[in-house]
């Protein structure tokens, strides 16, 4: 029986199929038909045309506000990598220090200054709370409380690459002083040291200090050393760390960007 | 509120996504995530999975708008149908491990037959040919409608229904054959 010649037939067929209800051999045989006939096929397409108005006719539920945060760091994330891929094909083979001053990594250690922001709120309520969870609302009560706090300007969670907050950086302008607290687990080895580094719009990498082995850290600093730098790294060098000049002769184990505190 | 096609709207809104434009992906989030939401529900039943459900599907949208006007289909549908593919995965996901939780899950689904009302359909924002099944929907008993529903958005057989509904594979059939014919008539004046 040819069913292009009984419209009803087809019909039925093509809403069962479209519907998902019409199964096994009587599938694949509609499914061969449709190859053969633009009649069949066009009937499948309505009637899946159709059912998909299912979709739009559900009770609404609105997500929680956790859910657009998670969904604008991961886009984030995503414009982060493509920014990292574009700077990797734009200069496979960067000259001594030139990572360093490549514009799109630049920016890129900003986004991911963006994304540990959340990172170090997250470390903020476990510290506070001992919370393991964090919601929309909590995030942005720990922001306000984070930019109410007294005498910090400037703030910054550098994160190594899985993201993981490592160091919380805070600078007191009244003390002149660069607070660091360690909270990720790293602990270099005996002959080594963590040195922080100003990474400022134009220039090289400018030192703003070695850092001693303790869980919290006070580095002298002026304003002038902070201010309008957008990101701070830390990178592992020989115990006593390098001369400011040289840049950076390890790997960058933490990144993160500088955000000033609205006043 | 504009004058506009809410359509138009979202198709711009697509359309500046494709352009890589990530407040358009805000506005957009802002406009439909509450129906989206509600469609991934009733697919996964939980409220976590759904929402994971939701952030995978803005995800897809985020990556994907560029082939939106190809596919000729109302913006609401378009989305709607990566929603309910991202919910379909996460049911097979979860069915290879949810022996133990069988039970719970079976009582979730009955309970979507038992308080169900005339026509607890939302049609506020739907499109021209959602708001023509919506009116055949209307016209179908409410259990009809549901099984036919639950048939196309969970994609289950007759078989799967009638085990998660707890109903006699006789019963489940039938209501959907006679739900199918009635709206297969109904249908067709809006051809």
């Amino acid at each position: 029986m040819n069913i292009t010649q009984h419209p009803d037939l087809l019909d039925r067929l093509a809403a069962s199929y479209a519907l998902g209800t019409l199964r096994g051999g009587a599938r694949r045989r509609f499914e061969t038909l449709a190859r053969e006939h633009a009649t069949v096929r066009a009937a499948a397409l309505v009637w899946q045309t159709r059912w998909s108005g299912l979709t739009e006719l559900q009770p609404q539920v609105a997500p929680s506000p956790a859910v657009w945060t998670r969904i604008d760091n991961l886009v984030r994330a995503s414009q982060l990598e493509q920014a990292l891929q574009a700077a990797r094909q734009a200069g496979p083979t960067p000259a001594p220090g030139g990572w360093w001053r490549n514009l799109l990594v630049w920016r890129g250690v900003a986004a991911a200054g963006a994304l540990a922001t959340l990172a170090a709120v997250g470390v903020g309520v476990q510290v506070n709370g001992g919370l393991r969870t964090t919601t929309g609302a909590q995030i942005t009560a720990l922001q306000q409380q984070l930019q109410a706090t007294p005498q910090i300007q400037y703030v910054a969670v550098l994160a190594d690459d899985q993201a993981a907050a490592s160091m919380l950086v805070t600078f007191d302008p009244q003390n002149n002083q660069l607070v660091l607290q360690r909270v990720g687990g790293f602990r270099e080895g005996a002959d080594q040291s963590l040195q922080l580094w100003a990474l400022p719009p134009a220039g090289g990498p400018r030192s703003l200090g070695v850092l001693g082995p303790d869980r919290l850290l006070k580095l002298v600093a002026g304003e002038a050393d902070v201010r309008q730098v957008p990101a701070l790294a830390i990178s592992l060098e020989p115990k006593g760390g390098v001369p400011s000049a040289t840049g950076p002769t390890g790997p960058v184990l933490f990144k993160g960007a500088l955000i000033q505190r609205m006043l | 509120m504009s004058t506009r096609h809410p359509d138009s709207e979202l198709m711009d809104l697509l359309d500046r996504i494709a352009a890589r434009d990530d407040a358009a992906l805000k506005s957009l989030y802002e406009r439909t995530a509450s129906p989206l939401l509600g469609l991934a529900l009733r697919i996964v039943r939980s409220r976590d999975a759904a929402e994971d459900v939701l952030q995978e599907a803005f995800l897809t949208i985020w990556r994907s708008a560029g082939s939106y006007r190809a596919s000729l289909s109302p913006p609401m549908a378009w989305m709607g149908l990566i929603v309910r593919s991202r919910a379909l995965d996460a049911l097979r996901k979860r069915s290879s491990d949810r022996a133990d939780r069988m039970n719970e899950l079976d009582d979730e689904m009955a309970q979507t037959l038992e308080g169900d009302s005339p026509n607890p359909m939302d049609a506020a924002d739907a499109s021209e040919q959602a708001f023509a099944l919506h009116h055949c929907l209307g016209k179908l008993e409410s259990k009809q409608r549901e099984v036919v529903s639950l048939a196309y958005l969970r994609d289950q057989s007759h078989g799967e229904l009638a085990e998660q509904l707890r109903l006699p594979l006789g019963t489940v059939k039938t209501w959907i054959r006679r739900g199918l014919e009635q709206l297969r008539a109904c249908m067709a004046r809006y051809a």
